[in-house]
């Protein structure tokens, strides 16, 4: 009894003491997000009343960009470095709610009366819940389910302004006037003398949200229960009618442009086509307001009168009643399990997805409050006193209204891999290079036959470290025995010996590097490599499984592979061709030659985010200037025969989008950034002395000859150097295909290295990639001996 | 006869010519795009194709860029500054150390620990950046600048190791062997007759690796996590944000953070012009 009593004292001492400290030193929190630059402002300011209001709380703000930030998390997550809050969204929280990375938020609610979560959406509520338990407080809803459109355009077009309840049909329904959407898109479509498109009446921000619009509101959904999933619907005919719709409104009655980006990659242009007034409606969310505010200033040239209303809902023939649905994202604020300070990130976490963030939000018109008060209070609905240029648009109350209508994405984390395969598939439907009921019923087929392999996955047995320590240990002796194992019988002098040790001198830096930085992870790699590892949890004993699965089940692995290789033997020889080229003709005397050097290297100097839209720009299919050299301003001119050889049914090329151009055009892109060999090759030509030109000279040879005889054998070794680091370089592409195409279409582009992103970054299969990157270490080493072979069979051949 | 040569001489250079000014503007195109991007504003830029020449250009973009508390711009310059030289210098030094002693010295086991050399560039890094990211963290280097320039002091990278031992394979062992006879050590060899001889290849390495750094995006990304600490590529991507892309500031960011590397490479162009007069020997 006395004891139990001694002991609470002691721990209410204790619990003083460090309530104490804690007092005496504020509580540092780490706060992450992927915002803009518009929302970093607003959110700093949030944060700064926050400190305010809590004297011993600081906040540091870090801010990752999306394409990234998941990588970023596990890296925190895995060494404990993790922030206290973290921004989440509904595709994503669920695999780490489910892996017990993220606090049960109901637990805080209990203690917090004055935060009431129904004055929440419901349905962003539902959205971020896991097996009953919230995990992340929302802070915005963001359904696509908005048209933005031109007043100016429907009246030209003699159509009333749109209301919010039309609907869309399969085929134009004249007599409902603008009721009808697809009245309307017919109507807003105009073409020019020459046949060509001057006008389309709609584009969809990216069309798989057009798409899923048409489907859902049609009653189709793609799974059977969005949390945990067991069946696919993406054979069900309103499904498979959707798609070929589509389809069909872009490539036979061009209603919609073709431009728009069919490519699974989150960067879209889209939205200037309705500021350039090129079409009459577009189909979005709310985010897009500020860039299309920012740009159609009132008083403007380029101003127009615009609005908002909700998407078309679908008149149901059977039941007469009208379906709608509005595929939708949102975003909430989550406190990871491993903060040292849950109380005070719940209450950063509170003030930023309540009321305090949320109006600050609101008030910059950035994004959809998921506090539905204020979505439909002063702060987020424009009014007289909200100034002109803030005014648009002016129904931003259907942003409410579009929420009884939200169609969440599946929350189940496996969604995302599942559908990749499915939607990859769907990518030529719009291309019109496949029906949607061959192509969805191909990608239903594997996807389903995954999608088994995931619900049946067994438990696995624990990794044993032990042994996997022994195994390391053994492997690097394994290493060191190979390396020096034939050294034992060679006999050595004084002086060699000296040599040698001068030798291990002169490596010191690099062999303190491999032992500190590089055996390790490798190791790790390798071993990881026959376990079942996603970062948060302890990594499960896989044997070879990783390894079987790779090379006889995984649908990507050997298309992936194919277009690696692709890419592989046709960019490289082409490259170093053309850098060969380019050294050759910089090393000639020729006045400014400083200029024309920096000018071939330019390319590889620009930063890659920025060289990705520029890219785009010069792929894109209208008005991109690749199209318009081939085939001019007015597409009749067919530069080299290309545009019948290119041509798509008098269409533009869609670089990009075509699942036959895409790869073709990341090469050529790759050519752009040939500068790097190019420099390399113009030391190893500066290296040839001039002398041996002399002597070719006064043996009477001619330029052909001494390009023969001198320049080529010199360079051998060069040549060889770019070769090798040029094979090794290429069967790693990923960046270009990353930023550019995301892989698609119809994985065309899916270079290996994406699909091992995918599995250890976008899948936390972390184990399945080393795998994935073991193979390709087999492949490119034995690809190395090969060039090294033939690297010493042409020295030789050049001396003999 | 002379006439002819002459004729031939100049319908060289003149196709010479015609295809480096060509080429030129066929590889000057993305920069250019770039360029005009930056001197628009929003709406012209959403109602221009992308490399037409602005109405009205100005340089506001620039001001916004270059005045944004949001990305500090001089901040992220400095460090970008502080990363890449040292990285630069540090990577010169250890390459160029272990590529003369791979080129110039007999040492137990050279081949095959030269195969070890290219196999740390065959594996994917993706699957060893989070056991780095984890070692990082014991040696209490995460949210510093260290994971960033300290590896590059040790053996400067395997390309740059592979890069320079190809070049000093290269240069005539009659020179060194000389030098061996008079007493030379090889660190005298290697500091006096193999690093002058190189300029051509250590600028080669030391540009490729001051631009790999200052464009590099992941390292700095996993590693860095304050606003102040981050590098300019970093501040870009905030201008690129998802759904809240700021396309011109975006482009003028970029031509910004080119425009040091264009100076950087010419200056270093002068290295090449050096080495072609000093190897004009033999």
């Amino acid at each position: 009894m006395s004891m139990r009593v001694i002991l609470r004292s002691l721990t209410t001492m204790l619990l003083c003491a460090v309530a104490w400290l804690a007092h005496a030193k504020p509580v540092e929190l780490r706060f992450v997000v992927w915002d803009g630059d518009e929302s970093l402002r607003v959110l700093r300011r949030v944060v700064q009343d926050f400190e305010k209001a809590h004297p011993g709380i600081k906040v540091r703000l870090e801010n990752v960009d999306y394409t990234v930030y998941f990588q970023k998390l596990l890296a925190q997550y895995a060494a404990n470095t993790a922030p206290d809050v973290a921004m989440l969204d509904v595709q994503n929280f669920q695999r780490y709610a489910r892996r017990g990375a993220l606090a049960k938020l109901d637990e805080f609610l209990a203690t917090d009366p004055q935060l009431k979560v129904d004055e929440y959406y419901p349905e962003i509520v539902r959205a971020f819940r896991y097996q009953k338990d919230l995990y992340v407080l929302p802070r915005d809803i963001a359904p696509i389910g908005l048209i933005y459109y031109n007043k100016r355009l429907f009246r030209e077009a003699g159509l009333a302004l749109p209301d919010g309840n039309w609907t869309w049909d399969y085929t134009p329904r004249p007599e409902l006037g603008s009721q009808c959407f697809t009245y309307c898109m017919q109507q807003l479509t105009k073409k020019g003398a020459n046949g060509r498109m001057t006008q389309w009446s709609f584009a969809p921000s990216w069309t798989g949200a057009f798409t899923d619009t048409v489907a859902f509101s049609s009653g189709a959904r793609y799974v059977n229960d969005p949390e945990a999933f067991t069946s696919l619907n993406f054979t069900d005919p309103r499904v498979v009618r959707a798609f070929d719709w589509v389809a069909e409104v872009a490539n036979k009655h061009h209603w919609i442009p073709s431009q728009t980006e069919l490519t699974s990659v989150a960067q879209t242009t889209a939205v200037q086509l309705f500021i350039s007034q090129k079409v009459a409606m577009y189909q979005s969310g709310i985010w897009d307001v500020p860039k299309v505010r920012d740009a159609l200033k009132p008083g403007s040239p380029e101003f127009f009168d615009w609005d908002i209303t909700l998407a078309p809902g679908y008149k149901d023939p059977a039941t007469g009643k009208t379906l709608r649905a509005a595929p939708t994202g949102g975003s909430g604020y989550a406190v990871l399990r491993s903060t040292a300070h849950p109380r005070e990130a719940w209450l950063l976490a509170r003030w930023m997805a309540g009321e305090p963030g949320m109006k600050a939000m609101a008030q910059a018109g950035i994004a959809q409050p998921a506090i539905r008060r204020l979505a439909t209070g002063p702060d987020w609905i424009p009014n007289e006193q909200t100034p002109i240029d803030q005014r648009y648009p002016a129904s931003r109350i259907v942003t409410d209204r579009a929420v009884p209508f939200v169609v969440f994405p599946p929350s189940a984390e496996y969604w995302s891999e599942v559908s990749g395969l499915v939607f990859s598939k769907t990518e030529p439907i719009y291309t019109g290079q496949a029906t949607a009921k061959v192509a969805l019923g191909e990608g239903s087929k594997i996807a389903s036959r995954r999608l088994q392999a995931i619900l049946t996955e067994e438990e696995l047995p624990p990794f044993d470290w032990i042994k996997g320590i022994i195994i390391g240990v053994v492997l690097v002796g394994g290493i060191l025995f190979w390396v020096f194992w034939p050294e034992r019988s060679v006999k050595r002098s004084v002086a060699e010996r000296a040599e040698s040790r001068t030798g291990f001198i002169f490596l010191a830096p690099w062999i303190l590097g491999m032992i500190v930085f590089t055996v390790g992870p490798m190791i790790l790699s390798l071993l990881m490599s026959t376990a079942n590892w996603d970062i948060i949890q302890p990594a499960q004993y896989r044997g070879l499984g990783n390894y079987r699965e790779a090379l006889t089940q995984d649908p990507r692995f050997w298309k992936s592979f194919k277009v690696t290789a692709i890419y592989t033997v046709v960019s490289v020889p082409l490259g170093i061709a053309m850098s060969l080229g380019l050294a050759l003709l910089l090393n000639t005397r020729v006045k400014g030659m400083a200029l024309f050097r920096t000018c071939f290297y330019l390319p590889a100097l620009a930063s890659a985010v920025a060289s990705a839209l520029i890219w785009r720009k010069i792929f894109q299919p209208e008005g991109g200037i690749l199209n318009l050299i081939l085939f001019g301003s007015d597409g009749q001119r067919n530069l080299f025969g290309l545009a019948s050889w290119l041509g798509n049914d008098g269409q533009m090329p869609n670089w990009l989008g075509d699942q036959n151009l895409a790869l073709p055009a990341l090469i050529l892109m790759s050519i752009w950034s040939c500068g790097g060999s190019m420099i390399i090759l113009l030391a190893g030509l500066q290296g040839i002395s001039e002398s041996y030109y002399e002597a070719a000279t006064l043996d009477g040879a001619g330029p052909w000859n001494k390009f023969k005889a001198v320049t080529i054998p010199l360079l051998t070794p060069t040549l060889f150097f770019t070769l090798i680091t040029g094979v090794i370089g290429s069967f790693q592409a990923f960046t270009q295909a990353f930023v550019m195409t995301g892989g698609g279409p119809n994985d065309s582009t899916r270079f290996y290295m994406l699909h091992l992103y995918d599995q250890a970054f976008g899948l936390l299969r972390m184990g399945y990639a080393s795998a994935l990157a073991w193979i390709l270490f087999v492949v490119i080493f034995g690809v190395t001996v090969l060039q090294k072979r033939l690297e010493r069979r042409v020295q030789y051949g050049g001396d003999a | 006869m002379r006439t002819r040569k002459q004729i031939l001489h100049r319908l060289t250079r003149a196709i010479v010519m015609v295809l480096l000014v060509a080429g030129s503007i066929a590889f000057l195109m993305p920069f250019y795009t770039s360029f005009t991007m930056s001197l628009k504003s929003p709406s012209e830029l959403a109602t221009t194709a992308a490399w037409s020449w602005p109405k009205d250009a100005s340089l506001k973009n620039y001001g916004e860029v270059l005045s944004n508390p949001n990305v500090d711009f001089r901040r992220l310059f400095l460090n970008t500054v502080i990363i890449s030289t040292t990285a630069t210098f540090g990577a010169v030094l250890s390459s160029s150390l272990v590529a003369y002693a791979f080129a110039r010295i007999r040492f137990a086991g050279r081949e095959r620990l030269f195969w070890l050399v290219l196999s740390t560039m065959m594996l994917p890094g993706i699957v060893t950046t989070i056991p780095t990211y984890v070692l990082c963290k014991y040696l209490h280097w995460v949210n510093t600048f260290l994971p960033l320039t300290v590896p590059a002091f040790l053996g400067g990278g395997a390309f740059n190791i592979f890069l320079l031992r190809q070049f000093f394979l290269g240069l005539p062992k009659e020179l060194d062997e000389a030098a061996r006879l008079d007493g030379a050590s090889h660190w005298v060899i290697y500091s006096r007759i193999v690093m002058p001889l190189s300029g051509s290849a250590l600028a080669t390495v030391g540009i490729f690796t001051f631009i790999y750094n200052w464009r590099d995006f992941m390292g700095p990304l996993i590693y860095l996590n304050d606003v102040e600490k981050q590098t300019l590529e970093i501040g870009l991507a905030t201008y690129n944000a998802l759904r809240a892309e700021q396309w011109q500031l975006l482009m003028a960011g970029s031509v910004l953070v080119t425009i040091p590397l264009i100076i950087l490479f010419i200056s270093g162009l002068r290295y090449f012009v050096k080495g072609l007069a000093m190897t004009g020997f033999k």
